[in-house]
């Protein structure tokens, strides 16, 4: 797995690329944690490039969610494939987190929402 | 270990392991896993359902079986066929009751972080079965005739 971060219109963009797999959670982890507890308010993951995800990292991204919003953030998902549109929908992950069609909705999104 | 094979094929026959309580022997088992898949031809979805499934057993019998203590095995056993592929994961823990592990999909347990590794295996495995006190899980997905293999 390979994780890019950017800033694109006042969010911060984490990119994962490959497996989310048991073996990676702790990465993707430290990342999401680290851009929160750095103030990041909103975050989008991208996962366009990510072809496999475990529950373990689905773990982590609920973790991540549920810290932002503590803080008065948001975590969204952006632009899932089939295989992962599929975990998230068997794992009801669809009622929870909003998911958008590709980053630049959840940039929108986003910014709809802020204060 | 004692085998967790039920029998002899020479053509497809069942591959054992003993895996050490490490996450990483995860990925060098799933990889052979994942060959004899392509190998014999199973498509994308086959791929991706087989190989979440397998690591959602091979990590709940490594961290909740065996609690991540590394002196404790993992044994797994897989045949993989034209047909399907049957899996057999076997941990030293003291086993549990996989009717009371609480379902996640419900509103109350969304926003709980972990719980889903059962979930997934029974939503992505035609048949998922708990033996010797939910030391052992089987599993076994079938191909369908629609994406070239035989009707189950």
């Amino acid at each position: 797995m390979r994780i890019e971060t950017r800033e694109e219109g006042g969010c911060r963009v984490v990119a994962i690329a490959g497996s989310a797999d048991v073996e990676s959670s702790a990465a993707l982890r430290e990342v999401l944690m680290g851009a929160i507890e750095g103030g990041a308010k909103c975050i989008i993951c991208d996962l366009g490039r990510t072809d496999f995800i475990c529950s373990d990292a689905l773990g982590v991204l609920i973790t991540a969610y549920l810290k932002a919003r503590m803080r008065g953030g948001f975590v969204r998902l952006a632009d899932p494939q089939e295989h992962l549109k599929d975990v998230l929908a068997t794992t009801r992950l669809d009622h929870l987190f909003e998911i958008f069609a590709d980053v630049t909705a959840a940039v929108g999104g986003c910014k709809a929402k802020k204060p | 270990m004692p085998s967790l094979s039920p029998d002899t094929d020479n053509t497809y026959p069942w591959i054992e392991k003993v895996l050490p309580t490490r996450l990483e022997a995860i990925r060098e088992a799933e990889g052979d896993v994942m060959e004899r898949l392509e190998n014999l031809g199973y498509d994308e979805d086959h791929q991706f359902a087989i190989r979440l499934a397998f690591e959602e057993a091979l990590v709940n019998a490594m961290k909740h079986g065996n609690r991540m203590e590394p002196s404790r095995k993992v044994a797994l056993a897989y045949r993989v066929s034209p047909e399907c592929i049957q899996i057999r994961i076997r941990d030293d823990g003291e086993g549990f009751n996989s009717a009371c592990v609480p379902d996640p999909t419900t509103d109350e347990n969304l926003q709980r972080p972990c719980g889903r590794g059962i979930m997934l295996m029974r939503s992505y495995m035609d048949t998922v079965q708990y033996a010797c006190r939910g030391k052992e899980v089987r599993m076994v997905r079938f191909r369908r005739s629609s994406d070239g293999g035989a009707t189950p």
